[in-house]
């Protein structure tokens, strides 16, 4: 293990990953703080330029990305009262309420400092737990891993909030576009309408540089053209002071452990594990009426959890190859075009790569917060740059990225057309977080379920109950799916 | 709410859950084309059939939801015209892909986009200037793609 996790520091103490590593921060940083940009949405559009690098220097970018623009996200939150991400819906709740009474600057500062202790509490987890659940991910069978992939879609679509059955339907879409390609047991070809462009299946990342690119400019346009606040223009102190730290401190906790927690439940990311963590604290308080009207504690919270997910996600993600948000679900994208599946037999064929993305992590956390308390002031002024040239700036490298890719026209035609189709299922209140999840999971779903059928010989009862853990996520899957409607009709 | 207001939502689900339905009756054809698979054991046309059944109960589960007036999606398409010509030119752009040289037709693409978002002619002509250097300098020169 000591080897292990010497090689995994070495092989990330090199100026060039080093070099990434600070280059995706900074470019995470500017995502995150632009309203018009969000953190999938940088990973996803800059992947196809990790291709060129070795795996730790793609990744070093692109986890850099991943944990300089949630903090960054913050920012517009605080100073215009717009979320850079969705993960820091909750931030501005508070921090804009801060902003509005001349504490802009000390907003920014608790949002930088507290975002890197909730990442750094979740990467402590990562480091801790990954290896036990990826130990007890190896005693998988096909079966198991069938039953694991029905319910992270199912997870997915239990959490769309009352679109339970569109979330469903968006999964299964994902799951149909997955079957695009050569059959993975048989190499028959389905869908493929003669071409031989689809023999190898639908190509994961342009499809998410579209979904997450293209379509995300086109809702900004639609929902909030010329609507955005100009920011305030004196920030005043950044560094609390000691009786607010220790006001902080309980909230930061509590938001740290529920953001990890969350974000390692497969789809729930930092968006629902802040909601949940403000309100966790908010009850907790002694000054509950603050919350909302400019709390230290109730920022303290949000920014932390909003954090703490990036850990639980990753966990998630690297342990069982099943996304804990968006932007772990584009990570595995990027990921495999570097030949690294994500899933416990990393751990067990490369576990100094896995010390390599915790060591990774952890500098990208420290260095975000330097970033974020030294560059409070010229990313608050990055804040007046127009939209549209942001949106330009998106459809040209979305278009030209996802050629770069294969060097190949119809890569690019499947950005555009899941641009256009993304945009409009988002505009129907379909959510697309289980599009992708069925498109990442339908291969290995697929595959596993017709292995467990041959394996239990046709008999699908015998195969679906072979051992507690496929009875348990079959029973998880189904009250994952019912307890959202019977809530709603407790409700209605 | 309004009856318009209710109407477009109810609309809008119905057509969601109409698109559903058929994208699930088609899986289910199409599937019976594929092998089967032979002796209880599942063929390539298996799982596109089980996806298509799901997807055309859940698609009528939506319908009936709809039709029994607890729908609660409204579709609105705000800015639809300027949606439609950002949509349009890209098209544009990426149907000339590989005709002429990049430089040039990304900069006359950049130049139109930013002029349809009601950019003045110099932030437009310049920004596009600004981009189209900085794709092809990282793209065509820094990382060696063709892109013309």
């Amino acid at each position: 293990m000591t080897a292990d996790l010497l090689a995994g520091l070495a092989a990330v103490l090199q100026w060039e990953v080093l070099g990434f590593l600070a280059i995706g921060v900074v470019l995470g940083a500017i995502f995150g703080s632009l309203p018009g940009l969000t953190a999938t949405m940088g990973v996803a559009v800059l992947t196809p330029l990790t291709f060129w690098v070795s795996a730790e220097q793609g990744l070093a970018m692109l986890l850099g990305i991943y944990c300089g623009a949630i903090p960054a996200g913050g920012i517009p939150a605080i100073l215009i009262n717009v979320p850079g991400t969705p993960a820091s819906i909750a931030t501005s709740w508070d921090g804009y309420a801060l902003s509005q009474k001349g504490h802009a600057g000390l907003a920014l500062g608790v949002n930088a400092l507290l975002s890197a202790v909730g990442q750094l509490t979740s990467i402590f987890f990562l480091a801790v737990a990954a290896f036990p659940i990826a130990t007890f991910a190896l005693r998988f069978g096909p079966a198991e891993y069938f039953g694991l992939a029905l319910f992270g879609i199912s997870l997915m679509a239990g959490v769309s909030g009352d679109r339970v059955i569109k979330g469903m339907l968006a999964g299964m879409l994902g799951l149909g576009l997955a079957t695009v390609g050569l059959d993975p047991m048989t190499a028959y070809p389905r869908y493929t309408f003669g071409r031989s462009e689809f023999l190898d299946g639908i190509s994961f990342v342009p499809v998410m540089i579209g979904l997450f690119g293209l379509a995300e400019v086109l809702i900004q346009i639609s929902d909030r053209w010329g609507t955005l606040d100009k920011a305030p223009g004196k920030l005043g102190r950044i560094w609390p002071t000691w009786p607010e730290w220790k006001k902080m401190l309980p909230a930061t906790f509590t938001g740290a452990g529920i953001g990890t927690f969350v974000g390692a439940v497969p789809a729930a990311g930092g968006d629902i594990g802040s909601v949940i963590a403000w309100e966790q604290a908010r009850r907790l308080s002694r000054n509950k009426d603050e919350f909302g009207k400019g709390s230290l504690e109730g920022l303290a919270a949000s920014c932390s959890s909003s954090n703490g997910a990036i850990g639980g996600a990753m966990t998630t993600m690297l342990t069982l190859g099943i996304p804990g948000d968006a932007v772990s679900a584009v990570l595995i994208g990027a990921l495999l075009i570097h030949g690294i599946q994500p899933g416990p037999l990393l751990f067990r064929d490369h576990r100094s790569f896995i010390f390599s993305i915790v060591f990774l992590m952890t500098f990208a956390a420290v260095l975000m917060m330097v970033v974020g308390l030294l560059g409070a002031k010229p990313l608050a002024r990055a804040l007046r740059i127009p939209n549209p040239w942001l949106w330009g700036g998106i459809v040209l490298f979305g278009a030209v990225g996802s050629y770069a890719l294969n060097n190949a026209v119809v890569d690019v035609w499947a950005m555009f057309v899941a641009g256009i189709i993304g945009f409009l299922l988002r505009k129907a209140d379909v959510p697309l977080g289980p599009l992708v999840l069925g498109l990442i999971l339908g291969p290995m779903m697929e595959s596993n379920l017709r292995r467990a059928l041959i394996l239990g010989r046709g008999d699908w009862l015998g195969a679906l109950t072979s051992s507690p853990i496929v009875v348990f996520f079959l029973v998880a899957t189904v009250l994952s799916l019912l307890l959202p409607l019977l809530k709603k009709r407790q409700a209605a | 709410m309004t009856e318009t207001g209710a109407t477009t939502r109810s609309r809008t689900d119905l057509v969601v859950g109409a698109l559903f339905l058929a994208l699930g009756l088609y899986l289910v054809v199409s599937a019976t084309a594929l092998p089967a698979g032979s002796g209880g054991l599942p063929g390539s046309g298996f799982f596109p059939r089980i996806i298509g059944i799901v997807m055309a109960l859940l698609s009528a589960a939506l319908l009936v939801n709809t039709l029994r007036g607890s729908s609660t999606t409204a579709f609105d398409l705000s800015h639809g015209r300027v949606i439609g010509g950002v949509v349009g030119l890209t098209f544009v752009y990426l149907l000339l892909w590989g005709t002429g040289l990049f430089a040039l037709r990304t900069f006359v693409f950049l130049v139109l986009f930013l002029r349809f978002l009601e950019q003045s002619w110099r932030a437009s002509l310049t920004v596009a200037g600004a981009l189209t250097a900085a794709i092809a300098a990282a793209f065509q020169y820094g990382l060696r793609v063709s892109l013309e």
